[in-house]
């Protein structure tokens, strides 16, 4: 009893103490960022066949449908022409600055509503890609995903270093930002623009209501505990949001898996050869043909890849074994990229398969990544390297600055 | 993050592989200061940064049960814990950064972080469970709750993931589309078929990134016109409705776009169908499989006059 005790409280303050996978979850911030951004750069020149207010679905369509089934999009507030193309330039700039991690909870929030509002505003062009990244969006807001990889790291590595100089470095591009998308929320809210399905607009207001509450309690004395709680309570319902980000690919992969073991041709081991004979799947016919020329590699690909997609949630209980799988699922997203012509779809899947990677990878990825970015330009705030850089460092003696004002701990600018 | 992650793979910020692991380090109010190991090389771009070194420790030390205090009920073990609150660390020179975590807290506030976890554990399994009963084939209790699945899935949380499951599909299904045209002179005439189906076809071959507009929008159409009409054409519902327009704005604007009305002519009337055909069987099978196609034919439509202009995108 003793044990089982001490083993929760371990978990409790495992899931309490700290926002777990830092790398994972900012890595799956830039992927499904990346995938969405260059979506919608493709389908730029299409984006008013798409999702403009004189498409095929025209915008009295999509209001129609809409309007029985309570979707969530900015799209329907106006049909003008300059509304569409501001929310489509909005769009492109929000899933940047996530990309970025540029004041990373608000710009997850504002990918949200960019991603929401372009698919609800025509399911019927979207596939399983748009489904995978539709739901994520509204995951990532609960993470805390800037962690590292992001300017806002960078933001809190630089203002942690001005406080150990003893400067009190201001932020009012946060408070203004929260200013203008109150404001905007209100209107929406007070206009009757929100009154559709409510849990969009409460994630909304909460979030911004939240923000307020960070900023409030950063200003008491450093050592409040409302900023202890809040950070607490981020910590819980960032944990909470990764295990259901992970859920989530594993019932993707599961859902997928046990279908196909019920139907016949992935039991005959010739489903394989379909898809890649689908007028509207197959760019490479040539390509398809070598694939599929053999009988015997086509069955083994059949039920190898229904083997992977149904063990995949149970390997996850052993390192070695999940990682070898998750190595032929990305490989097996990246053939389905080309082959059957899916590119955004295998982007989003294997930006989800990104969240089981290991941190060790991880931080080997991160490490070339800032070696080749170091190469093309001059690093002026790379990693914080322990030692004599920063002169308030020399100045406390022993104590280094780096490991001092350590940014999670530090109220401003984490989001 | 890995399900097993036991912690061993540098979670400890600053402190390297020869350094004492955490865990060791003495319980009770940690020093918020603790310089990295001398001569530990940065493992990472942001270890420091992101892994408060002071931050983790006091949840995960032995014997430092304080954390145990979110927990309902764990009551006054939190006592020494408040003491942390008092400053900084030993021998820290700058402002030390203030401790967090549940420990840091008081009882008043651990249990607000209690009611937090309890509340997110209650939301994570509600969605969970939810999002498994709507992906799951319909079942005893699926069927029993639908309307509660069906209120918390729709609109944001809908998802399916058959993909090429049960079967993937094994026949090609083009939408080819003719139209009467009026001309000018008060004449009308009837074009032949234009197969929609093969033009995307031919914009998606060779193609490395083929558009929603190609791959999907004809496609989905036809299915969404099918499963909102029954045997005899008739739409079914308002969804009926909304796939007719949309299916007949899509061929419209194709049609125009490939100019089918001629310099002096209106699109009319249109009228849609679909030739199923089987992909053969692979050369190395001995399936039989009959080949010739099905086809399904629609009534014609008319064309409202602003949409025969070319008003569509």
């Amino acid at each position: 009893m003793n044990r089982l005790s001490l083993a929760l409280s371990r978990v409790i303050a495992r899931v309490a103490d700290s926002a777990l996978g830092p790398h994972q979850t900012a890595v799956i911030r830039i992927g499904f960022s990346l995938t969405w951004l260059l979506f919608l750069l493709r389908e730029f020149p299409h984006r008013q066949e798409l999702y403009g207010p004189d498409g095929p679905w025209e915008w009295d369509l999509a209001d129609q449908l809409v309007t029985t089934n309570d979707a969530f999009t900015v799209l329907l507030w106006s049909d003008g022409r300059l509304w569409f193309e501001a929310v489509y330039a909005l769009a492109v700039l929000w899933s940047l600055l996530l990309l970025l991690g540029w004041r990373t909870r608000t710009m997850s929030v504002l990918f949200m509503v960019g991603v929401l509002s372009l698919q609800n505003r025509s399911v019927f062009m979207g596939d399983g890609g748009d489904n995978v990244l539709h739901l994520m969006s509204v995951y990532l807001v609960f993470t805390r995903c800037g962690q590292v990889w992001s300017l806002d790291a960078r933001r809190a590595r630089r203002s942690a270093r001005a406080r150990a100089g003893g400067e009190r470095p201001r932020d009012r591009v946060g408070p203004a930002l929260w200013s203008v998308l109150g404001f905007l929320l209100l209107l929406a809210t007070l206009a009757g623009r929100t009154d559709g399905d409510p849990f969009i607009p409460a994630l909304l207001w909460t979030v911004w209501l939240a923000q307020a509450l960070w900023w409030l309690a950063g200003r008491r004395p450093r050592t409040g505990q409302p900023r202890i709680l809040l950070d607490v309570v981020a910590n819980i319902v960032h944990n909470g949001a990764l295990l259901v980000i992970m859920a989530e690919a594993c019932l993707i992969y599961a859902t997928a898996g046990w279908y196909k073991v019920q139907g016949s041709r992935w039991q005959d081991g010739t489903a394989v050869y379909y898809p890649l004979h689908l007028e509207y799947f197959s760019p490479w016919p040539a390509l398809a043909d070598l694939l599929s020329a053999s009988g015997t590699l086509v069955m083994l690909v059949t039920y190898a890849t229904v083997a992977v997609q149904v063990a995949f949630p149970f390997t996850l209980f052993n390192r070695r074994v999940k990682n070898a799988l998750l190595s032929f699922m990305i490989l097996e997203h990246a053939v389905i990229a080309v082959v059957l012509g899916l590119p955004f779809f295998s982007l989003a899947m294997i930006a989800a398969d990104a969240v089981f990677l290991p941190t060790s990878f991880l931080r080997r990825l991160g490490g070339l990544t800032a070696r080749a970015r170091g190469r093309l330009s001059p690093r002026r705030d790379a990693a914080p390297v322990p030692g004599p850089r920063s002169p308030a460092g020399r100045a406390a003696g022993e104590t280094s600055p780096e490991a001092a004002p350590v940014p999670g701990a530090v109220p401003g600018p984490r989001t | 993050m890995n399900a097993y992650d036991k912690g061993s793979d540098a979670r400890h910020g600053p402190a390297g592989p020869g350094a004492p692991h955490s865990d060791a380090a003495p319980p009770g109010p940690v020093p918020a200061v603790r310089p990295p190991a001398p001569g530990t090389p940065p493992r990472d771009s942001a270890g420091p940064a992101d892994r408060p070194p002071g931050a983790r420790t006091p949840g995960t030390g032995p014997g430092q049960d304080g954390g145990s205090g979110a927990h309902p009920g764990a009551g006054p073990g939190s006592g020494p814990d408040t003491g942390s609150e008092a400053g900084p660390g030993p021998g820290a020179g700058p402002p030390a950064e203030p401790r967090t975590g549940v420990a840091a807290l008081s009882l008043r506030y651990q249990l607000g972080a209690a009611v937090a976890l309890a509340v997110v554990a209650v939301g994570v399994c509600a969605h969970l469970g939810l999002t498994f009963l709507h992906v799951a084939p319909l079942n005893t209790v699926s069927k029993q709750h639908r309307e509660t699945i069906d209120s918390w899935i729709y609109p944001e949380f809908e998802q399916n993931w058959k993909l090429f499951a049960p079967n993937p599909l094994q026949q090609n299904i083009a939408v080819q589309v003719r139209a009467e045209i009026r001309t000018t002179d008060g004449s009308s005439r009837t074009t032949g078929w234009y197969d929609l189906s093969a033009r995307d076809g031919r914009a998606i071959d060779g193609n490395p990134a083929p558009s929603h507009t190609q791959q999907n929008e004809l496609r989905r159409a036809w299915d969404f016109f099918v499963s909102t009409h029954d045997s005899d054409d008739r739409p079914v519902g308002l969804r009926g409705a909304l796939s007719e327009a949309y299916l007949r704005r899509i061929t419209v604007m194709r049609l125009d776009r490939a100019d089918a009305a001629g310099p002096d002519g209106v699109v009319a009337r249109v009228q849609v169908r679909s030739r199923t055909a089987n992909v053969p069987p692979p050369d190395w099978s001995d399936e039989k499989i009959p080949t010739t196609p099905a086809y399904r034919v629609l009534p014609w439509w008319s064309v409202p006059g602003d949409e025969s202009r070319g008003g569509i995108g």
